[in-house]
């Protein structure tokens, strides 16, 4: 049986890396998590030229009406007249001074922070925070698409009378995309590694270690994490388009609900105080408890405790799946429904 | 014969959708070796008998069993080859790795078997083409590779020859008669009756979910073979030979009387008839095709080709 299971993932990444979506999508993970480590060297260049920047408000300046704009902190703090703010009232710069001032204690500590996100073995967890969010919605599309096809195409029928079991060609479906989640992270991973070695090249000396800094063990848990938490999201999908036999249904509910829910949470826990308790048992919710990232929307309450967020985890990925892998078996096959 | 001659059986099998009845309580049993053919109307439950044989439809009630095992037993389909409605393949695949997968998932054969499969279908030159980009020959040609890797015991194939071309359809007919030979079993579904005949050596008969005949073509021919007539008194013969007990029925058709009776027993109506001042005109044998037949005992229109209600 584990043979036959490892011979059907074998041969389901055979097709699907002949498809075009499947690159695609890997793509753009590269592309978010370069986007984490350049936003982040950038950001901390910008702070390193400036000190920090202030933003004054168009009401502080001295031609009212003008849109907001930012004062450099080693400009206010350098004592040369030459690269003081020329438009701006006395008070209003003696104001920021002071505010820089305070920043200024807290600079080494934001700059090796900075300098951290961008730099081995920092980087990593620092994309993969933005790799995870768009993993979950870029696995969404994923495995929508790898079991959709089988209905909308009507290849079901064609894979089954092979004897290959029906369970077992599900479990391998779903194991494949398991391990291109952890691939496709892998691979992301491997370029955060490339281009924080060009970034810390081009970034010069560190600043003083402030701080905890990141270490590999972090970097390897954080990649860790990231795959559980795509699991569950996996299982959500497989579950709709199993359910409506239709890779749109999946991938539809799969974008949809990632959003719905933070939406949902926001706006419910805000108005009756007893749904945070309801919150605090939603997917999405505890895939953000269990990664340690923010997320959510704007108003919404403190997240669950990692410890139950990987327990509620594991429940809706055994609970999706069961019901996912009971109706595949327990459903007549019918022909081709269209679509992909 | 001996249950282990028969690679199908099915006891009392039924397939409801609600309160439809699909399947009505088939037994049907296929001998091994030959090609078996499995005729009914449009609805008749061909592709849901061969769905519920190949584990893709669940009965309600009854068995189905190939080579003696539960039809759902993924060792036995291995058994089987298949081709049920439509060919289903992923468009975005060539043909040949399309067949390269399904080779692979069912363990049948080996790679090289792939090559040999695309020629005997006619599809070398267009094997690395998409399958998206494939006529619905070319698609059907490749189902019928499909049905045929890892040389299987066992193949189903429902309605092979549709979107072939006449060159195609003799090429597919001298195939599945081959296929035929060697022990293998060849479970032909097709409504082209005249193709049938030509290749079948058993057939099965269903109308509305029931089997209503079941034999080797010659015999179920026979059974219903007649004579067709021309009396000195049509009104008198009819009645006369309507209460013979070896004559299944006499019909009036285009002037002459059509009774169903065995063509060996031509001169005892001829003699029934003459013992009552009755005489012949002509007395012809008539020989029914397997369509005829098969119009005649599902009820089939043969202007529209469906079951008359």
């Amino acid at each position: 049986m584990i043979s036959n299971i490892g011979n059907l993932a074998i041969w389901e990444w055979f097709k699907l890396r002949r498809r075009w979506m499947l690159w695609i999508l890997l793509v753009f993970a590269l592309l978010f998590a370069q986007l984490a480590v350049w936003g982040a060297f950038f950001s901390y260049n910008g702070v390193k030229e400036t000190g920090g920047e202030l933003t004054v408000p168009a009401a502080l300046q001295q031609q009212q009406g003008r849109i907001p704009r930012t004062v450099r902190c080693n400009d206010l703090l350098s004592g040369d007249a030459a690269r003081q703010p020329a438009d701006l009232d006395s008070q209003v710069v003696a104001g920021l001074t002071a505010q820089c001032r305070q920043q200024e204690a807290a600079l080494p500590a934001r700059l090796a922070r900075g300098y951290s996100n961008f730099t081995l073995p920092g980087s990593i967890p620092n994309a993969l925070g933005t790799v995870q969010t768009l993993g979950l919605i870029l696995m969404a599309i994923l495995t929508a698409s790898a079991i959709g096809i089988d209905y909308g195409a009507g290849t079901l029928r064609s894979v089954l009378t092979q004897g290959t079991g029906r369970w077992p060609y599900l479990t391998a479906k779903l194991l494949t995309l398991a391990i291109l989640t952890l691939l496709g992270l892998l691979v992301a991973v491997g370029s955060v590694a490339v281009s924080s070695t060009i970034a810390a090249g081009l970034a010069g000396a560190a600043p003083a270690a402030v701080g905890t800094a990141a270490t590999w063990s972090d970097a390897g848990t954080a990649l860790f994490k990231a795959w559980i938490s795509i699991i569950p999201y996996i299982a959500l999908t497989a579950f709709v388009t199993v359910v409506a036999r239709s890779s749109a249904a999946g991938m539809a509910i799969g974008l949809g609900y990632y959003f719905f829910e933070q939406l949902i949470v926001a706006l419910l826990s805000n108005l009756f105080t007893w749904f945070q308790n309801v919150a605090d048992f939603l997917l999405v919710r505890n895939i953000s408890a269990w990664t340690g990232a923010g997320g959510g929307f704007p108003g919404g309450a403190p997240l669950p405790e990692a410890t139950q967020a990987i327990v509620v985890l594991a429940v809706y990925t055994l609970l999706l799946g069961g019901i996912a892998f009971w109706l595949f078996e327990r459903r007549d096959v019918q022909g081709a429904t269209g679509g992909g | 014969m001996d249950t282990l001659d028969y690679v199908i059986e099915t006891t009392a099998l039924t397939k409801r959708y609600g309160d439809v009845v699909a399947v009505n309580e088939l037994t049907l049993k296929v001998p091994r070796g030959g090609v078996f053919g499995f005729l009914g109307p449009n609805g008749s439950g061909k592709t849901t008998t061969m769905g519920m044989l190949l584990g893709l439809v669940h009965a309600t009630s009854g068995q189905a069993r190939i080579f003696g095992d539960s039809a759902f037993h993924p060792a036995t389909l291995r058994r089987v080859g298949a081709m049920v409605e439509t060919p289903t393949f992923y468009p975005y695949l060539s043909g040949r790795a399309n067949l390269r997968y399904f080779q692979a998932i069912g363990r049948r054969g080996s790679p090289a078997d792939i090559d040999r499969l695309l020629r005997l279908v006619d599809l070398g030159k267009r094997a690395d083409s998409k399958f998206a980009t494939y006529s619905l020959g070319m698609k059907q040609r490749l189902g019928v590779a499909l049905a045929l890797l890892g040389d299987p015991e066992l193949v189903f194939l429902d309605e092979p020859t549709n979107g072939l071309d006449p060159a195609g359809v003799v090429e597919v007919r001298e195939l599945i008669r081959e296929l035929g030979t060697g022990g293998r079993t060849v479970v032909l579904s097709s409504h082209l009756l005249a193709e049938t005949e030509l290749v079948c050596d058993n057939v099965a008969v269903l109308s509305r979910g029931k089997l209503i005949a079941q034999g080797t073509i010659k015999e179920l021919l026979r059974e219903h073979d007649a004579l067709r007539l021309r009396t000195t008194d049509d009104a008198a013969a009819r009645t006369l030979l309507g209460t013979l007990p070896w004559v299944e029925g006499v019909d009036q058709q285009d002037g002459t009387l059509l009774v169903a009776a065995p063509q060996a027993r031509a001169w005892e109506v001829a003699r029934a008839l003459a013992d009552r001042q009755i005489y012949l005109n002509e007395l012809v044998p008539v020989h029914r095709t397997l369509e005829e037949f098969f119009m005649e005992i599902t009820g089939t229109d043969p202007n529209t080709g469906r079951e008359k209600s």
